[in-house]
């Protein structure tokens, strides 16, 4: 199939070169559509039901709300399992899908489902489903913000309420416009109410109650329409407007009359514009603020929306009032552009250094070139392929790609034509005929193909282990093979089409092999080792041998992570404070926090949200704040060369030094990840599933002290779930029934006095502000008057609440989660100095044995160890085959298991180099270094098939076996240089790079060079030797060709 | 050749394991910066620091407490210092010379009646001086049994608060009360002269009266009220402000300044008003102790329950 494929595109050049130039412009019109953002995305496939409950416990949220979605979403195709947690005023049902579920297809069966559940829940609730974004969709935010002279027309200076107006009303409802956008939130600030606040004894003296009030609001603040007249032919709509617009006209409502005297709302309250009752605020560099979040829709580019959102900022700004700004503090764009402009100048050196080295090595400008072409033409064929296998290009699919690599199999086929051709020509003395020249082409090509498909086909095997990965770590590293795969498949399609083609194409002239001063020099090098290798081959290779069990060992002490984590450039810093903690307190620690950072030279701004936001995509508690610190350009810094490890450890003295705040340090995506993921995130963590949260608890504390009993254990925890100081107000029947009252007359006095009942709503344009009744505020906040709080009697009278009710603080449930439609709590535990899977076998045993679970109650065992578990139990099935496939694809190449099994000793042999490199930078093992390991073998392998054959070229030419070995490590000398340099030059950009995302990709590029330059000596050195020893008595060939 | 397969497999097993060891090391750190706190309620702060918190510290000190009751109340006028004007021979009332609102001295006219058996006029006069606040009298009418004239002396009114059972006990005749308008902005304060021996079934309350001067004619009767009874008022040694007391794993503490920094010192609460808190064990006066910003040494102390709920 090969030699048609290469004879066809040998004798339609032409057509080939076409095509070429039609693959490279769908790559060029690819890109465009290519999703690029700065690392994997990792999100599960999920979908978030948010229910706002103003005024709800947790308790009530979860019996009357949680537990009805849950219900109706229990059995929905493609479910991997729901979560759910309750919290004053909100529940979040996140419903989890099979990875690969399409998410539109998901809501529709989660919005057929909530149809159905909206039966069963109170009145005035509305399930709604979060925004169809992932971890990587908060792409930009920015605060509104006003200058300290700004007027509002009234003229008062803007507040936290007037900025959170400016930007419900009129930033907001443009940006979600923006295409790309799928939802805008909105953290801090007031939204504007109007607020009625009766006075109690002014209520009392009037014999009106809360009810009287809203009712009055009610029906003194609509406008109907009422069809319609005709008269002489024309037709005149009727309507009757009757809405109140301002505060004098609210006054005016007349709630009752008394001995025909006008009672209004004006004699019993007093009437303002007031503030919600919020969960979130925001703040920036130590003020309040209102914060905006744009969040992108899956699967866009984030560079392009990020850009567009900016773009009409800039345009909302020329229209907001005098003084008032919104102002971008983060846009992905600039992270993106960062890595990805890191990606490329990697890639672009890399490329001109592989350029510089073939015209070097090749000594002929226009096979250089042309070689050269290969980079480009297979990165186009590949963002074709990425951008319709919706492989999104980032740091880490990027990342792994050399050109060297890519080249590699051009290099070996240019080079072999060059060759071929100069022989040729001098053989004939004259300039080739082109029947003549096609021919040399072809031959020349098919020689060498073999090396190159077979190092191509082993990267492949060796990715696929990578490709069986699940979960976080195959959302993560899957790209990046797959982007390999392709690119190496794109370059093996054109090694077979393009280059033979633009070979004959290109290379007409009197083509001179030009042995330059390198190579000569390098011969000439090379020639004294070779015998040296050749004589001493067992000291060699037992050489070889001490030094991959040295490089074993070694390795095993490097210390390993799992992946390096990119350098997001700024920070996020989550405080966390007692649960309980109120929101404004918080709100004024974190304000404490954000002065405490204004004089870091470094910070350009930092920002806060605590609480929840409007869309409640992070339900936080109060007690919780999500810090950003943005950093100024490293150009801006007192010192530019001050490590980002220093600077973070002197923000964290500074933060450890304020009082009453933990601290988590992350980073912007980091953390928005691990709150959407938001698994178990220690070794092992067992979950105790039942109902009773008391009995959870202490079934939850036995178990903790069993677990601390296990050899091994460390930092045992059980998930804190009570600890909200809640007021109980508990009506008591027995005075009730005295004073002729029902249980509800008390409940909805306290919840008017306390929450507020909403009245009806004020229209001023697009504008709508809610209407509330509530108790002013210093009788609101204060126990005393709470429990005076009179309670209308309904044969006139009061008495005062704390008659008929008791009242007691005491700790409740901060929140309550549930898996799968039931409590759980979770205890979880780290294990050090001992195998993950022992530990866990034991912990089961004793815990069986030891602690007594309640009926109706079962644990769960979860945790990073059940991926480990079946990551490795993948692993050591696939490893094995993996090695199993190359080798028998190097038999297949060879038909000799010796030959196989000599090349096949070039991969251990490559990783040496690695590995000494990983120890001499000081780099843990990871899975980008991993990467890089694979990579190599596809070199080592690549070289040594190369050797092999061209050492088996000459035995079958009868050849003695010493001088079959000299002059075919002699021949091959040149291109195994090439391949090696290309491949170690090509990553050399990417292992010196300190830009951002550089990180990530060190790893892999160390071990790249350092293992090519080992793989290089000893393919060059320990393998002639090794094939001596191997070769025992003279094999006769049938053929000098490689079957395949 | 086995070997070199065995450490291939080697390697990439070294590299399938990389994952093993990263969890644990993440939370190996958050325990590192964890910082260490003393479990017995012992905070180390720095002068700095603690202005840096906001945290403001007095010295407790004697003061006076004053426990109040809050009650709704309507002004009505003195029934002692009211008088209900007949006439004393039935008759046809033939003049009258005062309306309601005037003010009338004792011994004044009110009004002049014919008696029907004798014919005579004689005058009907007010027998204490006061306003006129009803009138019930036209010329020309009969006089019959009605009641002429309301006259009342609203020099002093009282003012009928509902006592609920949970403070019968408290409330004594007697105690100091602070009667307030705050439509009207008036305050005035009077003592409560009578709590009533029988209770109203239907309201379950009992009435107590506080008499209350009004010289000036403030309050009109038919007026609601609130009022605070002073129930005790008493100088007290140690007390700190309410903003200082907080409730820590089910105790009740204040924050006091050591060399160092703060120590949670459990106390017991006596008395308390609206403002102060009476220290009856626990604190000494003169002891320094935090009264604002109390909740971050509370935060502080708890710090590390504080975790995010998300999983």
């Amino acid at each position: 199939m090969t030699d048609g494929l290469l004879q066809f595109s040998i004798a339609r050049r032409w057509l080939v070169m076409f095509l070429t130039l039609a693959a490279a412009a769908a790559g060029i019109w690819s890109y465009q559509r290519l999703p690029i953002d700065a690392v994997p995305d990792i999100t599960n496939v999920q979908v978030q039901i948010n229910t706002q409950a103003p005024g709800y416990s947790p308790l009530e949220v979860e019996q009357r709300i949680t537990y009805v979605v849950e219900t109706a979403i229990a059995g929905v195709p493609h479910l991997e399992y729901t979560r759910s947690l309750s919290r004053y005023g909100l529940s979040q049902v996140t419903v989890v899908f099979d990875d690969g579920t399409d998410i539109y297809f998901a809501r529709n069966l989660v919005n057929e489902r909530l149809q159905q559940a909206k039966g069963q829940l109170p009145a005035n609730l509305e399930p709604t489903m979060g925004p169809i974004a992932t971890g990587l969709g908060e792409i930009f935010l920015y605060t509104v913000h006003a200058d300290d002279g700004a007027r509002q027309p009234s003229g008062e200076p803007y507040d936290a309420t007037a900025l959170r107006t400016l930007q419900d009303w009129v930033i907001r409802p443009q940006l979600r416009q923006v295409p790309g956008v799928t939802e805008v939130n909105t953290i801090g600030g007031y939204e504007r109410q109007f607020h009625v606040t009766p006075d109690p004894a002014r209520l009392l003296a009037f014999g009106l109650t809360f009810d009287n009030i809203v009712q009055a609001l009610e029906r003194n603040n609509t406008s109907i329409g009422a069809g319609y007249i005709e008269r002489n032919g024309e037709q005149y709509l009727i309507r009757s407007p009757g809405q109140v617009s301002d505060i004098s006209a609210i006054e005016r409502i007349i709630v009752a009359h008394r001995q025909g005297v006008p009672i209004t709302i004006r004699d019993i309250a007093d009437v303002g514009f007031g503030k919600q009752l919020r969960t979130g605020a925001a703040t920036r560099d130590g003020k309040e603020t209102v914060l905006g979040t744009a969040v992108m829709l899956i699967g866009e580019n984030s560079r392009t929306v990020a850009k567009a959102v900016a773009a009409k900022l800039g345009e909302i700004n020329a229209t907001l009032p005098q003084g008032v700004r919104a102002e971008a503090v983060y846009d992905r764009t600039v992270l993106v552009e960062k890595t990805i402009g890191t990606v490329q100048t990697n890639l672009l050196e890399g490329a001109v250094l592989v350029v510089v080295v073939l015209l070097l090595m090749l000594g002929n400008v226009r096979a250089a070139l042309l070689t050269a072409a290969v980079i480009p033409l297979s990165m186009l064929l590949l963002v074709t392929s990425m951008a319709q296998t919706r492989v999104s290009a980032n740091l880490m699919s990027l990342g792994a790609l050399d050109f060297g690599l890519i080249v590699d199999g051009a290099v070996i086929i240019v080079e072999n034509c060059i060759l071929r051709l100069s022989q040729a020509q001098h053989r004939e003395g004259r300039l080739l005929a082109l029947e003549e020249r096609l021919r040399t082409v072809f031959a020349a090509t098919r020689e060498v193909f073999t090396p190159s498909l077979v190092s191509v086909l082993v990267v492949i095997l060796v990715n696929l282990p990578i490709l069986a990965l699940t979960g976080v770590e195959g959302k993560m590293f899957r790209p990046m093979a797959l982007t390999v795969i392709m690119a190496l498949l794109a370059a093996l399609v054109l090694s077979l089409t393009f280059v033979p083609a633009a070979v004959a194409l290109g290379l007409t002239g009197k083509i001179e092999e030009r042995e330059n001063a390198i190579i000569r020099g390098a011969r000439r090098a090379y020639l004294p080792v070779l015998d040296a290798a050749l004589r001493f081959r067992t000291a060699f290779i037992v050489g070889a041998a001490v030094l991959v069990v040295a490089c074993g060992w070694l390795a095993a002490r490097l210390g390993s992570e799992f992946v390096p984590s990119l350098d997001e450039g700024d920070i996020a810093v989550q405080a966390l404070r007692i649960p309980g903690t109120s929101l404004s307190q918080s709100l004024e620690m974190q304000l404490q926090i954000e002065r405490s950072l204004a004089d870091v030279p470094e910070v350009q701004t930092a920002f806060s949200r605590v609480g929840t936001a409007e869309v409640a995509t992070d339900p936080m508690p109060p007690n919780i704040a999500d810090g950003f610190i943005m950093f100024k350009d490293r150009a801006e810094w007192p010192d530019p060369h001050k490590s980002k490890e220093l600077l973070l450890a002197q923000m964290r003295e500074r933060l450890e030094s304020l009082p009453g705040n933990a601290f988590e340090i992350s980073q912007p995506i980091q953390l928005r990840f691990n709150e959407l993921i938001s698994g178990v995130r220690s070794d092992l963590g067992i979950k105790v599933n039942g109902d009773d949260l008391n009995r959870l608890l202490q079934t939850g504390n036995a178990i903790a002290g069993v677990l601390n009993g296990v050899p091994g254990a460390e930092g045992v925890k059980v998930e804190q779930i009570a600890g909200l100081p809640v007021l109980s107000v508990e009506a008591n029947r027995a005075a009730l029934y005295r004073y002729g009252l029902n249980v509800a007359d008390v409940q909805d006095v306290l919840a008017a006095a306390t929450g507020g009942e909403e009245a009806g709503q004020l229209f001023d344009g697009d504008q709508r502000f809610a209407l509330v009744v509530r108790l002013p505020e210093h009788l609101r906040s204060d126990l005393r008057s709470l429990e005076r709080l009179p309670v209308p009697l309904p044969q006139g009278g009061y008495v005062p609440l704390v008659e008929v009710a008791t009242l007691n603080i005491a700790p409740g449930p901060n929140q309550i989660s549930r898996e799968n439609g039931k409590r759980r709590l979770v205890v979880s535990a780290n294990v050090r100095g001992r195998d993950l899977g022992g530990f866990v076998a034991d912990a089961r045993k004793q815990i069986a044995a030891q602690v007594k679970l309640p009926p109706g109650y079962w644990l769960d065992y979860g945790g990073t160890f059940e991926q480990l578990e079946s990551a490795t139990q993948r692993l050591t099935v696939l490893v094995p085959v993996t090695l199993v496939l190359i080798f028998a694809l190097l038999m297949m190449t060879f038909g000799s298991a010796r030959d196989a099994a000599l090349v096949f000793s070039g991969v251990p042999l490559a990783l040496t180099g690695g590995v000494v490199f990983l120890w001499l930078r000081g780099i843990p093992l990871s899975i980008t270094a991993g990467v890089g390991f694979i990579t190599l073998s596809g070199v080592a392998v690549l070289t040594g098939v190369m050797m092999v054959a061209a050492i088996r070229d000459r035995l079958a030419g009868g050849a003695a076996i010493d001088d079959a070995i000299r002059e075919g490590a002699m021949l091959r000398l040149r291109p195994i240089l090439m391949v090696a340099l290309v491949a170690a030059l090509g990553f050399l950009p990417m292992a010196l790079n300190t830009g951002t995302g550089a990180e990530v990709q060190r790893p892999l590029a160390t071990v790249v060079i350092g293992g090519i330059i080992s793989s290089t000596l000893l393919t060059l050195v320990v393998l002639p030797g090794l094939y001596r020893i191997a070769f025992r008595r003279p094999v006769s060939f049938v053929a000098a060709e490689v079957p395949r | 050749m086995k070997t070199h397969s065995l450490s291939i497999i080697a390697c990439l097993l070294v590299l399938a394991a990389c994952g093993k060891d990263d969890a644990p090391q993440s939370h190996a750190e958050e325990h590192a910066a964890e910082p260490a706190r003393t479990g017995d309620g012992h905070i180390e702060l720095s002068t700095e620091q603690i202005a840096a918190a906001g945290i403001e510290i007095v010295h407790a000190g004697a003061a006076n407490i004053r426990e109040t009751l809050p009650l709704y109340g309507v002004i009505t006028p003195n029934a002692e210092r009211m008088r209900e004007v007949i006439a004393r021979y039935p008759g046809v009332i033939r003049d009258v010379t005062k309306q309601v609102g005037d003010t009338v001295r004792q011994g004044e006219r009110l009004a002049t009646v014919e008696s029907d058996e004798s014919l005579e006029t004689y005058s009907v006069v007010a027998p204490i001086a006061g306003v006129v606040t009803a009138r019930n009298a036209n010329p020309g009418e009969q006089t019959a049994d009605k009641v002429l004239f309301t006259v009342a002396d609203l020099s002093s009114v009282w003012v009928e608060l509902s006592l609920f059972p949970r403070d019968l006990a408290k409330v004594r005749v007697g105690q100091q009360v602070r009667v307030a308008n705050a439509d009207a902005g008036i305050a005035a304060a009077g003592k409560i002269t009578y709590v009533a021996p029988v209770g109203t079934a239907a309201s379950q309350t009992l009435a107590a009266r506080v008499l209350l001067e009004n010289a000036e004619r403030r309050w009109a009767p038919g007026l609601y009220v609130t009022a605070e009874v002073v129930l005790s008022e008493v100088r007290v040694n140690v007390a700190v402000r309410n903003a200082a007391i907080q409730t820590l794993d089910g105790r009740t503490v204040v924050f006091v300044r050591t060399d160092d920094g703060f120590q949670a010192r459990p106390i017991r609460v006596g008395r308390m008003d609206s403002e102060q808190s009476e220290v009856v064990e626990g604190l000494s006066a003169d002891d320094a102790y935090v009264a604002g910003n109390s909740f971050i040494l509370k935060a502080e102390l708890g710090k590390g329950e504080a975790e995010h709920g998300h999983d």
